[in-house]
């Protein structure tokens, strides 16, 4: 049982490896596409960027964080939001799939369908915004007031791999309600996704509202936020960092479980 | 047991309705209304392991949906499936191994890849030794013609092209049934001929096949049998030749003569005929016959005796027709219509 | 006149069937508003202001970002962008109309819907967030308003038709969205910009779509001075105008046609 389980996990890594391989190539014929992607991706991340050196440069702390602070939050949210168009790009294509009855073939191929529509496509853009948050995080690294030991490392490289997982699976979530909206464009995963933003920036500063939002119902705080504040050891929001692993696990449990409901309404576009 | 058994198959459809224009839109912001469409209604079917049979209908008769039921890609409202004893839409990895699909309106390639590369990937999903894929590529190649297509990027092949390609990926595991859904839509006359002498030999083989088509010509060398469906009900299922004997027997051939003749003159000569004369008149006509009555052959001959034949096109009823005439119940289908 | 008409009237159509799409923009935008609210809140707790404004002023900066972001963005770009791609556009310049008035007709169209939007979140936004200044002269913000849908037009008409030399639309829009973003003001107010953004910010029309507006609202310029910036905004509209109309001709004449 164990044995056929890992098996099955291998191919199935095999294949969505393969199967990103295959779209990397498909894209690389058109490289100013490439490196226009990964341009945007660069100049959208300096955008919150702009906004904090611009502001910081005014208010030295904000809601008791400082600007290297503020900076570490914001590239490891960048970093974990990064990773969702280099992994599974496409899932934003679920909707349209949905839509024009493009799910037909995956349905009938002995692969996890969830699995063949996210690595449909890559977003290059994805590794400029990469580049972005991670020059942020190093640069922010080095300055915040951390006392580093390996463990200290361990965690926090357990936490980012968490928070990416988390992202992954949080927006396979808000791209599979697409098999209930039934419009042409994924406007629910949009919606999530700039809400998702907003927990680059220090949870302190919101209302009870989007903190509970942000925090709980849709956690994207747990990418970002909270493992910061556990590596800056801040407040009451150490502790929550450490869940991370945890609520990435329930999350792509969710995604799992709902993508399957899903795709019992799936009708094919009616045909 | 039957390899594939249906037993009540039904799919309903919920669509918004909305009324046309300005007005319609607008009222729809407030009020929606839902209609429901039934695509299929009760289909029972049973194929057995190694036959081929024909699915044909009118468009939006419910031959697509009943195919997707089939193969597990949409749901039942009600009624089951089983192929080899496996329900496709709850074990669909597993009953994907086992069948083989294609829609002749859509493609499985990877758009932007060469077709080698969308062979390749679907090597690893169905887990072919690499041996195993040679032996398939080189078996494709001999009946499709595939080695020319595997450089070629899938945007960059023609319809005719696309549709071997695509005939290779549905085919490539060795899938013990194939479901092809208008595997000839839109191909010219030499492609037709490539994919009809590939199902000939799929059947020679052992494939289990069925076909839904609007084409006479594909299934007339392959299916022995024929299912009709209309409005989601089958409305006939037998034998093809049976079909075809009762329903599908008028010939017309048309005729372009190098000296003039009359109406009447040839009527004369076949009183088992229609003659009508075409555009030029006393040069063209058209002659429709009942082929247990008369051959093309013996009109050829006959006609010859009285003037020279220029050109000649024989035309056979296309399966809307034979369809037509059954759901019209111009002809009773007493026997054979229950399997 | 009359194809361009229809042309609005379908737009129309399709931003009420399309509404579902406009309530979830709507409601990213909601969320947009209340955390940068949220954002200066904390910025500003103390009561003090930065670079000249205090909390009340910000809001109502902000509220103006959120009515200026609305206007034009029915253009249909993305439609656009994949006929240029496809090659198909090659078809419409067969027919006897210009492609950028049917797509300004377009844009038209889906002014009522935006002002639907505007006006229910924008109603909204003032109850909830509490104290704000109304705007200081209301005939100058209209007339400033008027430019922002046809400037933007403009804009992204431009930036479309760079899918003319590269295959991809994704990177140019958020490339354009997020320098935009930076530069009209949208983000932070401009004045709070290093000087070399600020210079960079006056030769450069996006100003004109939210900075210009909001300025205004809040009286932060004078009378003569808000005149001026009302005229550079009516120079953008004349200049980019026919900017867009050169490019799309000289554009269109090396179409390539793609797949096939």
């Amino acid at each position: 049982m164990v044995a056929e389980t890992l098996f099955a996990v291998r191919r199935n890594a095999r294949l969505y490896r393969r199967s990103l391989g295959a779209v990397v190539r498909a894209v690389l014929e058109y490289v100013a596409d490439f490196w226009i992607l990964i341009a945007a991706g660069i100049v959208t991340q300096s955008l919150g960027l702009v906004f904090l050196s611009v502001v910081m440069s005014r208010v030295p702390h904000l809601n008791g964080w400082s600007y290297p602070e503020m900076v570490l939050i914001y590239g490891l949210a960048g970093v974990s939001s990064g990773i969702v168009p280099v992994l599974s790009d496409g899932i934003w294509q679920l909707a349209s799939f949905i839509h024009n009855g493009q799910l037909d073939y995956a349905l009938t191929r002995p692969a996890p369908p969830l699995m063949q529509v996210m690595s449909a496509w890559v977003g290059f853009n994805g590794v400029g915004d990469l580049v972005a948050s991670a020059a942020m995080l190093t640069w922010a690294l080095t300055r915040v007031d951390v006392h580093w030991t390996p463990l200290n490392v361990l965690i926090l490289l357990i936490l980012m791999i968490s928070g990416i997982a988390l992202r992954l699976a949080m927006c396979v979530v808000a791209n599979t309600v697409s098999f209930w909206l039934r419009m042409p464009m994924p406007m629910f995963a949009m919606t999530a996704w700039q809400v998702g933003e907003l927990a680059r920036y220090p949870l302190g500063i919101y209302g009870f509202g989007l903190r509970f939002l942000l925090g709980a119902a849709a956690p994207f705080a747990f990418a970002g936020f909270f493992p910061a504040a556990w590596l800056l050891d801040r407040g009451g929001y150490a502790w929550l960092g450490i869940l991370t692993p945890v609520v990435a696990v329930l999350w792509w449990i969710f995604a799992v479980w709902l993508f399957r409901r899903g795709l019992r309404r799936y009708d094919s576009a009616g045909h | 047991m039957a390899l594939l058994e249906a037993h009540d198959l039904t799919k309903t459809f919920r669509r918004p309705e909305k009324d046309p224009g300005l007005r319609g839109s607008f009222k729809h912001l407030f009020q929606r209304k839902y209609s429901t469409k039934t695509a299929v209604g009760g289909v029972d079917l049973s194929i057995e392991a190694g036959e081929a049979v024909a699915y044909v209908g009118p468009n939006g008769a419910g031959k697509s949906t009943t195919i997707k039921l089939l193969t597990g890609i949409v749901e039942p409202t009600s009624g089951e499936v089983r192929i080899g004893g496996l329900v496709p839409h709850r074990n669909r990895v597993a009953n994907s191994r086992q069948i083989g699909v294609l829609f002749g309106q859509r493609t499985q390639l990877w758009w932007d890849l060469p077709v080698r590369e969308s062979l390749a990937l679907l090597r690893d999903m169905y887990d072919l030794s690499p041996d195993r894929f040679r032996a398939q590529l080189k078996r494709f190649d001999e009946v499709l013609g595939l080695d020319e297509l595997l450089p070629v990027v899938a945007r960059k092949l023609s319809l005719g092209q696309r549709m071997r390609a695509d005939l290779a990926c549905a085919l490539l595991h060795d899938p013990r049934i194939v479901f092809l859904d208008e595997p000839t839509i839109g191909l010219d006359i030499a492609v037709k001929d490539r994919v009809r002498e590939f199902l000939r030999q799929l059947k020679a083989e052992g494939t289990t096949i069925m076909l839904t088509t609007h084409d006479l010509g594909d299934i007339e060398d392959t299916c022995e049998r024929i299912v009709i469906i209309d409005g989601g009900r089958v409305i006939y299922d037998g034998s093809l030749a049976q079909v075809k004997d009762r329903y599908a027997r008028e010939r017309r051939v048309h005729l372009q003569l190098g000296s003039e003749l009359t109406v009447t003159e040839l009527a004369d000569r076949f009183p088992q005929a229609t003659v009508t004369a075409g555009a030029e008149g006393r040069r063209e006509f058209t002659i429709a016959f009942d082929k247990a009555e008369l051959t093309a052959g013996a009109v050829l001959a006959g006609v010859a005796q009285i003037a020279e034949v220029l050109e000649v096109k024989i035309d056979e009823p296309a399966i809307e027709d034979v369809v037509r005439k059954v759901y019209a119940g111009e002809l009773l289908l007493a026997e054979g219509s229950t399997p | 006149m009359k194809p361009y008409r229809t042309m609005a009237r379908n737009s129309m159509q399709s931003t009420f069937a399309f509404r579902t799409a406009f309530l979830m923009a709507a409601v990213a935008a909601c969320f947009q508003l209340v955390a940068t609210v949220a954002l200066w809140s904390a910025l500003l707790s103390n009561g003090g202001s930065i670079g000249g404004f205090t909390l009340p002023e910000m809001k109502a900066y902000l509220l103006m970002g959120y009515v200026t972001g609305w206007l034009g963005n029915a253009i249909g770009e993305w439609v656009l962008a994949n006929r240029i791609r496809d090659g198909q556009v090659a078809l419409d310049l067969v027919k006897p109309i210009e492609t950028q008035k049917m797509m300004f007709a377009q844009t038209l169209g889906g002014l009522p819907m935006e002002l639907i939007m505007i006006v229910t979140v924008g109603a909204g936004f003032v109850l909830v967030a509490g104290p704000m200044p109304g705007p200081s002269n209301i005939p100058l913000l209209m007339l400033s308003l008027v430019f922002v849908m046809p400037i933007r037009f403009c804009i992204a008409f431009l930036t479309t038709q760079l899918v003319f030399w590269t295959q991809n639309f994704h990177g140019v829009s958020w490339a354009r969205n997020a320098v935009g973003a930076v530069l009209s003001g949208s983000l932070v107010p401009l004045s709070l910009m290093p000087t070399w953004l600020q210079t960079t910010a006056a030769v450069l029309p996006f100003a004109s779509l939210t900075s210009t507006p909001a300025l205004i609202y809040l009286g932060k310029v004078s009378t003569p001075t808000a005149y001026l910036l009302i005229g550079v905004q009516a120079f953008w509209v004349v200049a980019l105008w026919f900017l867009a109309r050169v490019a799309f001709r000289a554009a269109s004449r090396q179409v390539t046609v793609h797949g096939g």
